[in-house]
């Protein structure tokens, strides 16, 4: 390399970490700044990395690693409300992703699905939509090929390309096979897939972050069920933290854990960035220098530090000129499937599911994107055959008109759903929308005194329909599975008071663009108009996709580091 | 009311009756709740009338005999563990978030379960909130005043057995089911919201948490509970049964 930079990442998730490791590797003096604690023993030492997580339902939902909404609650309101003049209708947990070193990754269940070439070019190849933002991409799947490549490489991926449908590698074509061969298969989701190509669907292993053998001196996974949400008790999984923040490490880079950065540090003229300032673990007040800041926070939490940062010359907060800064803002659409069995197909055992199908995300051109307006339907990929947990059981039922007592007992004793039901998730595409934002609370403030993200969300019509039309398909394959009594789908996310989407894909909302006119950084996740501030994770997605988008967040981290030389 | 509980704690503290059990090792938290379990003792925060009347409201949720065949809460001991939590602060590191990775159901050498993880000051200070309530104190009200559960527990037990003529637990089971369904009294909904979570939590979660007693709730639920290290085999995993 030419000059050795100082660099400060502002978040150690998923593009964080993969910035920190291929910027620490090419020589730059990097410093990782997390806002929460590190429950990895041995991270980043030279024995084997530690975990602090167990098969624990109660600790999940005790904030052990995401951040604790009564210390830094979020607020949200819906399109409507907000037209009303209503300030928030929920204070509290909104999208709440794991606020610990290795971000949300910890307790991911590692889907890596890449994003497809059309994913990229969604104006030009489909067309704009009514009341959305649709735009391309200023990259092509091509681009990005090369690095799904490399961060598969060290995340360590299982996956079967001899079974992946010809259509998936037509959009999202691969060079090479995956390191690991697929998982044992889940019983539900071999049940499910059975029946998904009796109709003619195409389902093939789910390609996943998890060690089928021994893999970068972690062990193989040992299917105990605890997966989605839960970090792994034994390391089997790749993500951020062990697969490149422990190498980047090792390789000199510096971490500092509870470290609340509330400010971009800019240049006099307001044409560079020059370093951060933050709160350390203590509450003082730190400032630090850098060539480079590459913030990393996650969309929500990235897009509340650019609006934070405002100074004279950037009254809209940084690179902001588009006004597009916190808007955008796009979850995933989750529709729901069940399938009921007499027999016990014990869904909770395996890495939460084994199975994808991808033959719903479209686009569909069809009548009934003609009939509710729209230029085309898109649904996403499908999680196919899990189901709950004990715990999670529990509080299902009890959530479902408040049942308890022997009501209550007799369901958990039959286990209706955890022992016989595999379900679906199909991932929906959720459109970009101006309305759709992040903004600074006016008025409720977090543990450190800073005004807290408030989410301005409402789903576009084409989620409701496009969810819809995909339910009687999903339906379908769950009454085809082989000793399947019925099938059902509904909308997990249809609107309802209070209730914002269920899913932690959160992305969009410092969307890259050509120009600094309508969007907020290029193509590299450069801030336009502000020299050395890089933005690193789900806020640059210019639209969704119907997939998990950590792969895709990694694979960017990692192609705006490299281009940092 | 939960003044007066208050000071006569910080009283017993100062004299070291309450001072010891916070040198109790994690591990024998089963041992305090032997101790909570006999009707008729003081749990770590609630007083044995108000554990009497939690016990009672336990059983409506997650009923046992006789009225069902199977151990319900009172087995399961739900009540004290949802004291435990109350009081998690009174033990160090306070019971919030059991150790991991293994406990020993599944192969591992020894109970990592039972070795609850500290709170560094910031999660410790959430936690203060979430149990005790902002009570006033500044750098606790940062997003408003927030009522803590020790609050929501005390002022809702005692509305309980107010509106049960003194004596909630002293009720026929129809009669304590009626209340608990009347939802016309926000305190009374206030309640059983709160302690319906807690005691699906105590039933059904890890017994290191003070419930579960005798792995009662995964029991009649023929549930596996924590599978590590062991994990479940490929023929469990892909087959049928």
């Amino acid at each position: 390399m030419a000059r050795r930079d100082s660099v400060i990442i502002v978040g150690s998730g998923a593009g964080g970490s993969v910035a920190a490791w291929q910027l620490v590797r090419a020589g730059h003096d990097v410093l990782i700044l997390e806002k929460g604690r590190n429950l990895l023993p041995g991270l980043g030492a030279h024995g084997r990395i530690g975990s602090r997580f167990g098969n624990d339902e109660v600790k999940a939902e005790r904030f052990f690693e995401n951040q604790d909404p009564l210390l830094e609650p979020r607020t949200a309101r819906t399109q409507d409300e907000a037209g009303r003049g209503l300030d928030r209708s929920f204070t509290g947990d909104v999208n709440d992703l794991p606020t610990i070193v290795g971000g949300g990754t910890v307790h991911w269940d590692a889907k890596v699905p890449r994003f497809w070439r059309q994913d990229f070019k969604g104006l030009s190849l489909h067309g704009p939509v009514p009341g959305a933002n649709v735009a391309d991409w200023p990259l092509t799947y091509e681009e990005l090929e090369p690095l799904y490549d490399a961060v598969e490489r060290r995340l360590g991926v299982q996956g079967d390309r001899a079974r992946m449908p010809a259509a998936t590698l037509a959009q999202a074509p691969r060079r090479h096979g995956f390191a690991m061969s697929p998982n044992p298969p889940m019983y539900g989701g071999s049940l499910l897939a059975k029946g998904a190509e009796s109709l003619g669907f195409h389902p093939y292993p789910f390609p996943q972050a998890v060690n089928s053998r021994r893999f970068d001196g972690r062990p193989r996974c040992n299917s105990c069920g605890y997966c989605s949400g839960f970090g792994c008790p034994i390391n089997a999984r790749g993500g951020a933290a062990v697969s490149f923040l422990h190498h980047a490490l090792r390789a000199g880079a510096r971490l500092r854990s509870r470290c609340f950065v509330h400010r971009i540090d800019l240049s006099r003229d307001g044409r560079r960035a020059i370093g951060v300032s933050y709160l350390d673990r203590h509450g003082r007040r730190r400032h630090e220098r850098a060539d480079v800041v590459i913030v990393a926070a996650s969309a929500i939490e990235t897009a509340r530090l650019l609006l934070l940062s405002a100074t004279p010359k950037h009254p809209g907060g940084l690179g902001n000129r588009s006004g597009q800064l916190g808007r955008n803002l796009m979850f995933h659409h989750f529709t729901q499937a069940a399938a009921f069995f007499s027999e016990e197909v014990h869904a909770y055992r395996g890495p939460s599911t084994t199975v994808t199908i991808d033959d719903f995300v479209g686009p569909d051109f069809g009548d009934a994107a003609n009939a509710a307006g729209l230029p085309y339907l898109k649904g996403g990929i499908c999680e196919v055959g899990g189901t709950l947990t004990l715990l999670a059981e529990a509080k299902a039922y009890a959530g479902i008109g408040g049942v308890w007592g022997r009501a209550h007992k007799d369901l958990m004793r039959s286990g209706t759903v955890r022992n016989h039901v595999a379900g679906i998730s199909m991932i929906g595409e959720d459109l970009p929308q101006l309305a759709n934002r992040v903004d600074l609370d006016p008025a409720i403030r977090d543990v450190y005194g800073f005004p807290v993200p408030r989410i301005t969300y409402s789903p576009h019509v084409h989620e409701l329909a496009a969810s819809a039309y995909y339910q009687p398909k999903l339906e379908a394959i769950c009454q085809a599975a082989p000793g399947a009594t019925s099938g059902l789908a509904f909308d997990t996310d249809a609107p309802a008071p209070g209730a914002l989407p269920s899913t932690r894909h959160i992305m969009g909302t410092a969307r890259m663009g050509a120009s600094a006119d309508s969007s907020v950084v290029d193509g590299f996740g450069r801030v336009h108009e502000i020299e050395g501030l890089v933005i690193a994770d789900g806020s640059v997605f210019a639209s969704s996709g119907g997939f998990n988008p950590t792969l895709t967040i990694m694979a960017l981290a990692l192609r705006a580091a490299r281009h940092l030389g | 009311m939960w003044d007066e509980r208050f000071s006569r704690r910080s009283l017993l503290k100062s004299t070291g009756a309450v001072g010891l059990l916070a040198l109790v090792a994690p591990a024998r938290v089963q041992a305090l709740i032997e101790e909570v379990a006999r009707s008729g003792a003081d749990g770590r925060f609630l007083t044995a009338a108000e554990l009497d009347t939690l016990r009672a409201v336990t059983a409506r949720f997650v009923p046992g005999p006789p009225d069902d065949s199977d151990p319900g809460a009172l087995e399961a001991r739900c009540a004290e563990a949802i004291d435990l939590l109350l009081g998690a602060f009174e033990v160090h590191p306070p019971l919030i978030h059991a150790g991991g990775p293994f406990s020993k159901r599944a192969g591992g050498r020894r109970d990592d379960f039972a070795h609850f993880v500290a709170l560094d000051r910031h999660a410790a200070l959430g936690w203060r909130i979430r149990l005790e309530g902002s009570r006033g104190i500044k750098k606790r009200e940062f997003a408003g005043p927030v009522r803590g559960l020790q609050q929501i527990y005390r002022e809702g037990l005692a509305h309980l057995d107010a509106r049960a003529g003194g004596n909630f637990a002293a009720l026929p089971g129809a009669a304590q089911d009626a209340l608990l369904h009347d939802t016309t009294d926000a305190r009374i909904q206030e309640l059983v919201g709160t302690a319906l979570e807690h005691t699906l939590e105590a039933m059904y979660g890890p017994p290191e948490y003070g419930g579960n007693h005798k792995l009662v709730g995964w029991s009649y639920t023929r549930w596996p509970g924590d599978r590590q290290p062991r994990g479940f085999t490929d023929r469990e995993v892909s087959e049928p049964g």
